[in-house]
């Protein structure tokens, strides 16, 4: 049986070594998987006007406890 | 005959020269390295197939066995793709010669035990002797756990060579006996003719669960390990 025969086998080896463990690895841990992309929650954040950045008790007539 | 039937599986070399290392580097020319963001369709299929194979496979695992996904996923490629090409005429398949597969198998079955001996050595040493045996049983019992650890990984070699191999002197025997029917009496050799191309589509599906096979017991001395 030819595959039996020793005088070959370092020669193998060492190709099947090369190819698997050095240039199969670096070709699939080049490849990017990315995320699906998701939807991201568009809320403006809410802008103070002038006057409510110091409360007065005068702007807000109908939340006294009267 | 028996020269010419055996006469693939020699490892080529012209003249000296390492002939087979160009054949057993040809399967990486197959599968391009991706450089974009959106890559064309081959690499977006075999992107897809990766990931199909990895989930499949590498889920089982924690977190330190899914640090040989890797190692496993181009294992599963290169086997899969050398099977697959040795199945064309007159080519030759590096995964027949016994010295490959060995040097394939004997590494990674290693590396797996010896990663379990080094971080769990009780749990490690704890496989030798399945559960609940009757005490008079045990001394036997741990030696044949042992036997057939050690057996690992020359069972995994010898079965891949032995298929593979198996499977293409099948080939070579029904072709040449259809070729040889075909003067003497050719309903014969259509019968025969069926069955090779039955045969070839069992071998298209040995390539592949091979190459599956090899890499899930992999992943099964992992788990077993980590």
């Amino acid at each position: 049986m030819p595959q039996l025969d020793t005088s070959t086998w370092l020669t193998m080896i060492m190709s099947m070594f090369l190819v698997l463990f050095i240039i199969f690895q670096l070709k699939i841990s080049k490849h990017n998987f990315y995320h699906n992309p998701e939807l991201m929650t568009t809320k403006a954040p809410k802008q103070n006007t002038p006057w409510e950045t110091k409360w007065t008790k005068i702007y807000l007539p109908l939340l006294l406890p009267l | 005959m028996n020269e010419n039937l055996f006469a693939s599986f020699i490892t080529p070399m012209m003249l000296g020269l390492p002939l087979v290392t160009l054949i057993v580097l040809f399967p990486s020319l197959l599968f391009p390295t991706s450089n974009r963001l959106i890559n064309n369709r081959l690499i977006s299929l075999q992107q897809w197939i990766l990931q199909l194979v990895s989930k499949q496979m590498m889920s089982i695992h924690n977190t330190k066995g899914q640090t040989w996904t890797l190692m496993l996923m181009s294992l599963i490629l290169f086997i899969g793709s050398t099977n697959l090409l040795g199945l064309l005429p007159h080519s030759f398949t590096p995964t027949t010669q016994l010295s490959m597969n060995l040097g394939m198998a004997i590494p990674l079955w290693a590396g797996a035990v010896i990663t379990g001996f080094r971080n769990k050595t009780k749990a490690s040493l704890a496989h030798f002797l399945p559960q609940g045996t009757p005490t008079p049983l045990i001394p036997m019992l741990v030696i044949i756990e042992t036997i057939s650890l050690f057996i690992q990984p020359v069972a995994l070699a010898v079965r891949l060579t032995a298929n593979i191999t198996a499977g293409h002197l099948l080939i070579h025997l029904i072709g040449g006996a259809t070729l040889a029917l075909m003067n003497i009496n050719i309903t014969t050799a259509l019968i025969t003719f069926i069955i090779l191309i039955l045969l070839t589509i069992l071998e298209f599906a040995v390539a592949m669960i091979q190459a599956y096979v090899f890499t899930l017991l992999v992943s099964l001395y992992l788990h077993d390990n980590t």
